[in-house]
């Protein structure tokens, strides 16, 4: 026996948290035949029989033209599920039953949950789900969402609905040509449902007093930055375990990796791709997860709190100018942290397109590991003040990108007409619930983890084949070949081999940077170890300082640091997009920009800095 | 007069509303629709208006508050 559901709901009526909780780990993100949009399923076992779940997707109703709507409506009218679980918010009844009104002319077996019946309750809100049910047709269940009893309950309701399923007995809302027309005879058709079923009546509002400072137009700004900043601290606390368990990996599986395959007499090559690579990318795959997870913890904690929809509140003027909304705020400030984050965190954007633009402009953001490098390289050549202004320049350019991803993608991704200004609602603050917090990031982070160690170990063999020599100088290697042969095109962009080869890296992860100029201008050991090991072993900046100024000018190491910020993240924010965007094309599209960008401003830096310095 | 002129605190009623479909679609949807009360919350320079609707904070872009029509209850 298996039976199979669909959730409907509007934004904020609630409906990821039901279908997290109900489906657990058990879940599959794909997305639907021919569309971009995600498709997210799960499935749950209730007394013996599997039940799949879909999450179905859709903003505040049925009858616009975007994709979401569309798929929706087709889904329902297919009858691929059995059920349909309508959600609405038992505190804003008036507003959210919208969906039913639009549910109702596609005459399907369904059941209405009325979610956040406990923050009705609080208001004063009472709702007579017994006359409700008996007016429509369908049962209706008052529904906690953070009340385990209540998930029982409706997995029994489900059940029980399978076997003899309803559908509404009220006539559905007359369907009329004219959007606003046909909209009014809806929410009046909602009304009168409700005229019996619950009191609404219009009081006026009342500003909380911490939402009147967080409405200022100038103070909240303030706000919201210190608290993001706080963000990230917390964020730096929750990784630092992980981390540090991770950090442990290369140091203790080295020598008895090492010491067991010499033993069976394997090729050293392949002993040092097992003893030093592979538990390097172990490290890394597991700092960045634990990076990933900490980052969702603290802004899932931001977004349930309702936090996030003041911010976008504030921003939404400023971000209008890049073509986005006030919600791509949230993935911007990730952004700081990790571009990862970002591009997943780009998930709260209602349309595809907009989201699409919003990944491309967070990778503009330089990210964490980008501010842990430059002022190193930096400080090998110039002053404090002037790395201070290195960094000014950096973020200065910064905004100059963004504007100039908006200017040539926007047209197509966001064009005017389809551009939609930010209409959302501030949701009440709620109380985080932290067991769903916890469970999205860990799912986010392990997939992350898995991609990487996936992507990351495969990008390290070829560069270990690239880089490897038989003497372990890296003169003898192909890198150094391609390096040198390529080096009249690269000096064009104002760097030289070794700087390019860093740079190429810096593509592949940000944090390879160093170890990779350690390599090629110390020389003194393998590429790839000097890659890997920079990560556990710290390189001796000073040393490094040295032999690079030495060997290239400071004008040149201006060049290479921009190219290097403003190249393509990493390959792990590469594949993220790709996977949230589910368009290689876009991807690629957007990958190629970055790349000329970089090598342009390489070479415009690099000329200006040369006449100056 | 427009949403964007209403002040703080204002209660009022929607009395029009322009735009295409598309613009429509979504601005009825979230409950904004003509004839429905509601209150003017907070509407500063270049932010985005406060309005309180149907039992919900609603935060809409300038340009498109712009384009609603208010009367003053």
């Amino acid at each position: 026996m298996t039976g199979s559901i669909a959730l409907l709901g509007q934004p904020n009526s609630g409906k990821s948290t039901i279908f997290n909780n109900l489906t657990g780990a058990r879940q599959h993100v794909g997305n639907w035949a021919g569309k971009t949009v995600e498709k997210n399923e799960g499935s749950y076992t209730y007394k013996g029989t599997k039940y799949t779940v879909t999450d179905l997707p859709g903003s505040y109703g049925l009858s616009g033209n975007s994709d979401e709507e569309i798929i929706t409506t087709d889904y329902i009218k297919s009858e691929q599920s059995d059920l349909t679980v309508v959600l609405v918010d038992a505190s804003q009844l008036e507003r959210s039953m919208f969906m039913l009104a639009e549910f109702a002319r596609l005459d399907k077996p369904a059941v209405l949950v009325l979610n956040m019946i406990d923050v009705a309750k609080d208001m004063g809100k009472a709702v007579n789900a017994e006359a409700l049910a008996k007016k429509l047709g369908i049962p209706v269940l008052p529904f906690n969402a953070t009340d385990s009893k209540d998930y029982d309950k409706l997995k029994k309701l489900i059940a029980d609905e399978l076997k003899a399923p309803h559908k509404l007995i009220v006539p559905s809302p007359a369907e009329h040509k004219n959007v606003k027309e046909d909209s009014r005879i809806k929410f009046e058709w909602v009304d009168e449902i409700l005229s019996d079923v619950t009191k609404s009546e219009q009081k006026v509002y009342k500003m909380s007093g911490f939402d009147r400072i967080m409405t200022r137009p100038v103070l909240g700004k303030v706000i919201c930055i210190c608290v993001v900043l706080l963000a990230f601290l917390v964020a730096m606390i929750i990784m630092m375990p992980f981390m540090g368990i991770g950090q442990m990996i290369p140091a203790v599986l080295h020598d008895p990796v090492d010491k067991l395959l010499t033993g069976w007499n394997v090729h050293p090559w392949l002993v040092s791709i097992f003893s030093t690579m592979l538990p390097n990318v172990l490290y890394f795959t597991i700092s960045m997860a634990s990076f990933v997870f900490g980052v969702n913890i603290v802004f899932g904690f931001l977004e349930e709190t309702g936090f996030l929809a003041r911010a976008a509140y504030q921003f939404d003027g400023l971000l209008s100018k890049l073509g986005l909304q006030g919600k791509a705020i949230c993935p911007m400030l990730m952004g700081f942290g990790c571009t990862i984050g970002g591009a997943c965190g780009t998930r709260v954007m209602d349309n595809w397109g907009q989201r699409m633009l919003a990944m491309s402009i967070v990778w503009a953001i330089p990210c964490a590991s980008i501010w842990s490098i430059i002022p190193v390289i930096s400080g090998m050549f110039f002053t404090w003040w002037q790395t201070l202004l290195v960094c000014v320049g950096i973020l200065v350019y910064a905004v100059v990108t963004m504007i100039a991803v908006s200017k040539v993608f926007s047209r197509k991704l966001a064009p005017k007409n389809t551009r939609s200004g930010m209409i959302m609602e501030l949701p009440p603050y709620h109380k985080a619930h932290w067991k769903h917090i916890f469970k999205e990031a860990f799912f986010k982070a392990l997939d992350i983890f898995k991609r990487a160690l996936r992507t990351v170990t495969l990008v390290s063999i070829l560069f270990y084949v690239l880089s490897f020599s038989k003497d372990g100088n890296v003169d003898n290697s192909l890198l150094y070949r391609i390096g040198t042969f390529i080096e009249p095109v690269t000096k064009f962009f104002g760097m030289g081999w070794q700087t390019f080869m860093a740079f190429i890296s810096g593509a592949f992860a940000k944090e390879a940077v160093l170890g990779t100029l350690n390599a090629v201008f110390m020389g003194d050991n393998s590429l790839i170890e000097a890659t890997f090991l920079s990560n556990t072993t710290s390189t001796d900046t000073a040393l490094l300082g040295t032999a690079m100024s030495s060997a290239i000018s400071p004008a040149e190491a201006l060049a290479f640091m921009f190219a290097t910020t403003f190249n393509i993240p990493c390959i792990m924010a590469l594949s993220t997009t790709y996977k949230e965007s589910h368009s290689l094309k876009w991807t690629v599209k957007v990958a190629l920009f970055y790349i000329c960008n970089a090598l342009i401003l390489s070479f415009i830096v690099y000329h200006i800095a040369s006449i100056f310095i | 007069m427009k949403l964007t002129e209403s002040k703080t605190d204002m209660l009022g009623k929607i009395s029009a509303v322009h735009g295409d479909d598309h613009f429509m679609n979504r601005i009825t949807s979230i409950g904004i629709t003509e004839g429905t009360s509601f209150q003017t919350v907070r509407n500063d320079k270049k932010m985005p208006v406060l309005i309180y609707l149907r039992e919900t904070l609603i935060s809409l872009n300038r340009a498109d508050a712009e384009r609603i029509e208010v009367e003053k209850k």
